[in-house]
């Protein structure tokens, strides 16, 4: 391990971590935004699910390499085909969720709403997905996180992220950079999942004890 | 007022859940579907806000037929209670209660007002009005509930098993701060309940189903428990019908006797002289009870000796004559170590005792004056 490394190359860690950053939360929150209308049908419409979930299933044990080598000649070597890629990912772990929690609202509380004169949409925008909420929070950080553990892989395609850091020290047989690149990987991981919790809280003030 | 005509609701699968029903529900009145499950009491009461729409016949509501008015206008105008409370977990219970008044166009602040008004008028400490529905106890949210049908003050209340998930202590609580609730705002009520003492206690009118959905017998309580249409309706109300009805019998025509009542200052000599088997001992000045003394320990008392010193048997308790029912003083009788029942004026002043063959000849009385509005008047206390 040498220290001294680390403040010497400083502006380049700085940015590979904005980097993958980028590559792994902005693919989550287009998994999201996907998520949210395809489970809103699959939790009404129940017989669209299935074969939904199949085809997701099937995407999700495409290894990330070959994926990103599958969009290579559309996309090139860019951001744009690793982000897509991971989407895709992100979807397979964020649309379960969704349609979970909004199966989870109890029945007689959408029972409830309706009684009282709520229309559907409106009972979806302000009862069900609110109260679907912590489930959908829930795929989201496995989103974040996974996204973000995955987009270093994109730097085997020459996308800039954390991974340079593994490459570059396994060809110079330089541990420190691998560590580097190990460590940030995961303190990145962690933050971004720890702003979503308190974001999850934020927005679900409710699920708090006491 | 509410009107079913000839509705019928089969399901696709040929079960019939509601066969034919005709039923009118008078404006400000209770009137209790009763049945056991799969009798289509749910289903009925569902098909009045068009939570489920009838296969033929038509539901008027003050005239007009529900499937002419927009849905969601005539949903904000019918208060809806159910079991599991279907509070909205995510709301605090004033913006639960606030629901209505807030989707029919009212400000938040208002409506927040209005719903702690609410809540004391339920019974609840405004105080919970910024909690969440899962900080409260099954029977406060069930209060929150009905607060929350209340909201709009719409002139329908639909209640689905509202009671039922409850203790019977609490049970009995909130049944009686429903009528406590009816008694000030009169509100056109359905009520579905499996519970024959609940539909008895609460209703106007009691609807007994049959199961798939036919009435057996659409009737006032005290009717339903005195003449039970046939061996369905009497097996369902009940063995014990003949003393439950009592309770909807007045006291007021019962008469009384004060031949064994004495204060606590007259005289060993004067009770005995009266030859009564017990002696109520009064207080001197307030007139209240103080207990019960037999005869056998009068004997070996002086004559001179008054009767506040001698020990007194507890009445177990007393019945307030013409507002107690009669199922109240034959209880009161049975509890009593004399066997007699004593009544009482509202301040507590003993009026008098009542013996079982007083108590026996009331009963009669009253069976052969089925008298509706006599029974109408009778207390509600059992």
């Amino acid at each position: 391990m040498m220290w001294s490394w680390i403040p010497g190359n400083w502006s380049l860690i700085w940015q590979l971590t904005w980097e993958n950053a980028k590559l792994g939360v902005l693919p989550a929150l287009y998994g999201l935004v996907l998520s949210l209308p395809l489970g809103i049908i699959a939790a009404r419409w129940r017989w669209f699910y299935p074969p939904v979930l199949t085809v997701i299933n099937i995407l999700y044990a495409v290894p990330s390499l070959a994926l990103f080598i599958a969009l290579i000649p559309a996309f090139g070597l860019t951001d744009t085909t690793v982000i897509i890629a991971l989407t895709v990912f992100s979807l397979c772990v964020i649309l379960p969720n969704v349609v979970a929690g909004l199966r989870a609202v109890p029945p007689a509380v959408t029972q409830a709403a309706t009684a009282m004169g709520y229309g559907p949409l409106r009972r979806l925008a302000t009862i069900e997905l609110p109260l679907a909420t912590p489930i959908i929070m829930a795929g989201l950080r496995v989103g974040v996180v996974s996204g973000i553990s995955l987009a270093s892989v994109g730097q085997l395609i020459g996308v800039s992220s954390l991974g340079y850091l593994f490459i570059d020290g396994l060809q110079r047989s330089f541990p420190t950079e691998i560590y580097v690149g190990l460590v940030l990987v995961i303190a990145l991981a962690l933050v971004c999942d720890l702003l979503l919790v308190g974001a999850g809280r934020a927005l679900t003030p409710w699920t708090a004890r006491g | 007022m509410i009107t079913f005509e000839a509705v019928t609701k089969r399901y696709p699968d040929g079960t019939v859940a509601v066969d034919a029903l005709d039923l009118e529900v008078p404006a400000g009145k209770t009137v209790v579907l009763v049945g056991p499950s799969g009798c289509g009491k749910t289903t009925s009461l569902r098909m009045i806000n068009r939570l489920v729409e009838p296969s033929s016949g038509r539901i008027l509501l003050d005239g007009t037929d529900i499937r002419d008015r927009n849905q969601a206008q005539l949903r904000r105008g019918i208060g809806y209670v159910i079991q599991q409370t279907g509070l909205f977990p995510h709301r605090t219970v004033e913006d639960n209660i606030a629901t209505v008044p807030v989707l029919t166009g009212l400000s938040r602040r208002k409506a927040r007002d209005h719903a702690r008004e609410l809540l004391t008028l339920v019974g609840l400490d405004p105080a919970l009005a910024k909690r969440y529905p899962h900080q409260l106890s099954g029977g406060q949210q069930q209060r929150v509930g009905v607060a929350r049908a209340l909201a709009a003050d719409p002139p329908v209340l639909l209640m689905d098993e509202p009671f039922s998930a409850v203790d019977p202590v609490v049970r009995a609580s909130l049944q009686d701060q429903l009528l406590l609730l009816q008694a000030e705002l009169r509100k056109t009520i359905v009520l579905v309940t499996h519970d024959i003492e609940e539909a008895i206690k609460v209703g106007d009118l009691v609807a007994l189903f049959r199961p798939h959905g036919k009435i057996a017998q659409l009737a006032p309580p005290d009717e339903l428990l005195a003449s039970p249409a046939d061996d369905y309706v009497a097996g369902f109300v009940g063995f014990d019908r003949g003393i439950r009805r009592l309770s909807f019998v007045s006291t007021g025509q019962l008469t009384l006797g004060t031949g064994p009542v004495f204060t606590t200052d007259a005289t060993v000599a004067k009770a005995r002289a009266g030859g009564e088997p017990w002696i109520l001992v009064t207080e001197e000045g307030t007139g209240r009870a103080r207990g019960w003394v037999d005869a056998a320990r009068l004997a070996g008392q002086p004559d001179g000796g008054t009767l506040g010193k001698l020990a007194a048997d507890g009445i177990g308790h007393s019945f307030t004559a013409g507002t107690d029912s009669l199922r109240a003083a034959l209880d009161a009788a049975v509890l009593s170590p004399a066997g007699q029942a004593v009544a009482v004026d509202g301040e507590g002043r003993v009026l008098g005792v009542a013996t079982f063959d007083q108590l026996r000849a009331a009963i009669q009385a009253a069976g052969q004056t089925e008298d509706e509005s006599q029974a109408q008047g009778a207390g509600q206390r059992p």
